[in-house]
């Protein structure tokens, strides 16, 4: 964490949500900006340079998915989808967009902080910070390409290890199939999410105590897959 | 444009007698002018005198003028000129010369003549027939209506042809669609040549060689192949309405008739298209701003409750009930925002193949504010095979099962959700130990699902409704039971061989 406490932009149309929004986010510690619409939204992100965006879709003057692409221009800057739309396709095109995660409303507080100190995470580790990431009794050390799991080494194959290192180096934060299959078996397996499956399956048999009931790789149906890394 | 024009019409009697007369009339002008100048000058230049005169005879009336202008120089010629004069003997030889020379004249161009003629005769019924057929087109052009579009062109084949005109469509009873003038009507035997012709895409009725007993002759309105409908015509007299040399003409029309049917026929299916996608639009939308407008004020009233939990002042107790109702309430409305998609047809199914540990990972964690501190027993082998589903549709269908399953089995009833293969397929249960189903065992669970939607408890038939309708449109199927020897419902979801993946491939596969 940086020296000064990180800035967030709330870009939601209900003033209501924002009210909420903003005493969370105080309460947690973050310096907190807000914006009513899209107009509004581009100008905060200009003139306030936020560290975080948490952006609702439905804006009156624009769709909010149009503005994931703008709000997103600076890789210093995370951003959140908080929206009240549920369906998967909506939450694939925003995170394919370049969303970093997406939360549905109604959210839980406690699980929207742990997002916002995800994203968080991810812009301002350090390179020494993001080469070590634990979770539960794992120690995933991408530098040494060794997983441990209460101290010993455990075996995975190759893809297994390339699937668990792009989870880890985005701990908290929800890969999509598409994303975990491209960068794992290539550009032209994506469709291929049986692949998937089947290897964190046994990622989950290795790393996971308990695997009929994952807490470590833990899966949003029809969306990807987020692994949930011990909070500091 | 008139009759006249379209229709190459014979040179009438009162034409043709002028045009004898008149080349009568020129060889008298030119004998007047050669007796003028036979004193004068000899008779030598006499011959020439003629040759205007038969050559205007064949350019302007054709090769009978000409010949009797021809003839009727040589003969003035000889009777006036030669020698001996005023009889009709030739002394001379270049006087018989002079006369075959002026006959050879006379045949000659009016031959040429004629040809030129009728080139332009035929250049003119051309310019004529197309100039019909684009006025026929226009007039449908601008119409964008069918009945409209039928009216006008019997209108114009009205007065076209100059008889009665009846489009008919439709088999294997013909129906009149419009007629000019209007109130035509057919007799039967009208009606069978035109069911022939809608039928065999030939002209039939009077002058063809099928069904001639009829008044009106039909010809097909051919569009892509199809006979869309009959064209007919008819004459009060009798007699036929358009004889071979017109056939082609009317059935140019007709073809452009076919072209107007033909486009608005695609116009109203755009419109048909275009109006359907728009109904699909904006129920998503509706649905879309519905969900929008419930979700926002919970969102509000959930994360106001989560404050409360961390002001000293408030009852934890009262926060829990806070949270656990807005829950509820959450669920509800994603179950009527579910079964409005689902009544308004618009589900839409994204399968992709699924591990069940997921997807009960991901229901158990939704609802860990109702699960509390109840006993839930996962047991799913680590072989159980994958099984296409749509993850979001199956998320729903868990979510209310095991609501259902909390709600049945007191405030800390333990639950099972366990999956197993049995016979090629997969089946995933979901078990309580409440008191179990209402009457006889193994009911439908539609029925189950009337009399619980009735009962105090609410909002079950509609999540029971909406797991049936999910599963069913997944190509699973749900059922319910009571358990076998302890007590406790059993509700279990089968995934049929075809929605069951193979022996899991090495994970390394790719």
């Amino acid at each position: 964490m940086p020296a000064r406490a990180p800035k967030i932009l709330i870009v939601d149309d209900e003033s209501q949500i924002r009210t909420l929004l903003k005493a969370t986010l105080s309460r947690a510690g973050y310096v907190v900006v807000e914006a009513a619409n899209a107009r509004e939204a581009l100008s905060a992100k200009a003139i306030d340079k936020p560290d975080l965006v948490l952006l609702d879709l439905g804006l009156p003057d624009r769709d909010g998915l149009e503005l994931v692409d703008s709000l997103r221009a600076d890789p210093r800057s995370a951003l959140i989808v908080v929206s009240a739309r549920d369906q998967t396709e909506q939450k694939v095109a925003a995170l394919d967009l370049g969303a970093d995660d997406y939360v549905t409303k109604p959210f839980d507080t406690e699980e929207l902080l742990a997002r916002v100190r995800a994203s968080l995470r991810q812009r301002l580790a350090s390179e020494v910070e993001r080469q070590v990431v634990e979770a539960g009794p794992i120690i995933v050390d991408l530098l040494g390409r060794t997983v441990r799991r209460d101290g010993n080494e455990v075996h995975v194959t190759p893809k297994e290890w390339d699937l668990l290192a792009e989870l880890a180096k985005h701990p908290g934060r929800v890969l999509t199939h598409e994303m975990l299959l491209r960068s794992v078996w290539g550009p032209a397996q994506v469709a291929q999410t049986e692949y998937l499956r089947v290897a964190i399956r046994s990622l989950r048999q290795k790393l996971e105590p308990k695997p009929s009931q994952p807490r470590l790789i833990v899966n949003e149906p029809g969306v990807g897959y987020r692994l949930l890394p011990n909070e500091p | 444009m008139t009759k006249a024009q379209i229709m190459p019409s014979h040179v009438p009697a009162a034409a043709r007698v002028q045009a004898y007369t008149g080349a009568i009339g020129m060889v008298a002008l030119s004998t007047l002018v050669g007796l003028w100048i036979a004193p004068r000058w000899g008779t030598a230049p006499v011959d020439m005198i003629y040759l205007p005169a038969v050559l205007a005879a064949a350019a302007l009336w054709g090769i009978g003028p000409a010949i009797v202008a021809g003839l009727a120089a040589a003969l003035a010629y000889n009777f006036f000129f030669t020698e001996p004069v005023h009889t009709f003997q030739i002394d001379r030889v270049t006087d018989v010369v002079t006369v075959v020379v002026l006959l050879i004249v006379a045949l000659v161009t009016s031959k040429l003549a004629a040809g030129i003629r009728s080139h332009a005769r035929i250049a003119e019924a051309h310019a004529a027939r197309n100039a019909t057929i684009g006025g026929f087109a226009g007039k449908l052009l601008s119409l964008s209506r069918e009945t409209e579009i039928a009216e006008a062109a019997c209108t114009e084949l009205h007065r076209l042809f100059d008889c009665n005109a009846i489009l008919v469509s439709g088999l294997p009873e013909p129906r009149v669609v419009a007629a000019v003038p209007a109130g035509n009507r057919l007799t039967p035997s009208d009606i069978a040549a035109a069911a022939l012709t809608l039928e065999s895409g030939e002209r039939a009725g009077r002058g063809t060689n099928r069904s001639q007993p009829a008044e009106w002759v039909f010809s097909p309105v051919r569009s892509s192949g199809a006979v869309i409908a009959a064209a007919g015509l008819a004459r009060d007299d009798g007699h036929i309405p358009v004889d071979d040399e017109q056939l082609p003409l009317l059935e140019n029309l007709l073809d452009q008739l076919a072209l107007a049917l033909e486009r608005v026929r695609a116009e109203a299916d755009v419109r048909e298209v275009s109006s359907l996608r728009e109904r699909d639009r904006l129920r998503s939308a509706l649905l879309s701003s519905v969900g929008h407008d419930l979700r926002t004020p919970l969102t509000a009233i959930m994360g106001a409750a989560a404050e409360l939990r961390c002001e000293e002042s408030s009852s934890p107790a009262l926060v829990a009930t806070l949270e656990t109702e807005a829950g509820k309430l959450e669920r509800y409305i994603t179950n009527l925002l579910d079964m409005a998609r689902i009544e308004a047809g618009a589900v839409k199914l994204r399968t992709e193949p699924v591990d069940l540990v997921d997807a009960v990972a991901a229901a158990l964690k939704d609802l860990r504010t109702t699960l509390a501190e109840r006993s839930v027993a996962v047991e799913l082998p680590s072989d159980l095979p994958l099984v296409r589903a749509d993850p979001q549709l199956l998320h729903h269908c868990l979510i209310n099962l095991i609501d259902n399953a909390c709600r049945h089995s007191g405030a800390n009833g333990a639950l099972t959700i366990a999956a197993a293969m049995v016979k090629n397929e997969v089946r995933l249960r979901i078990e309580d130990e409440g008191p179990g189903l209402p009457q006889e065992r193994e009911r439908a669970l539609d029925t189950f699902m009337r009399i619980e939607g009735s009962d105090r408890k609410g909002g079950a038939g509609l999540g029971l409704a909406i797991v049936k309708a999910f599963t069913e449109a997944m190509g699973a199927t749900v059922t319910a039971a009571n358990r076998d020897g302890v007590r406790g419902s059993v509700f279990t979801i089968r995934f049929p061989q075809s929605l069951v993946f193979d022996a899991m491939e090495s994970a390394d596969a790719g």
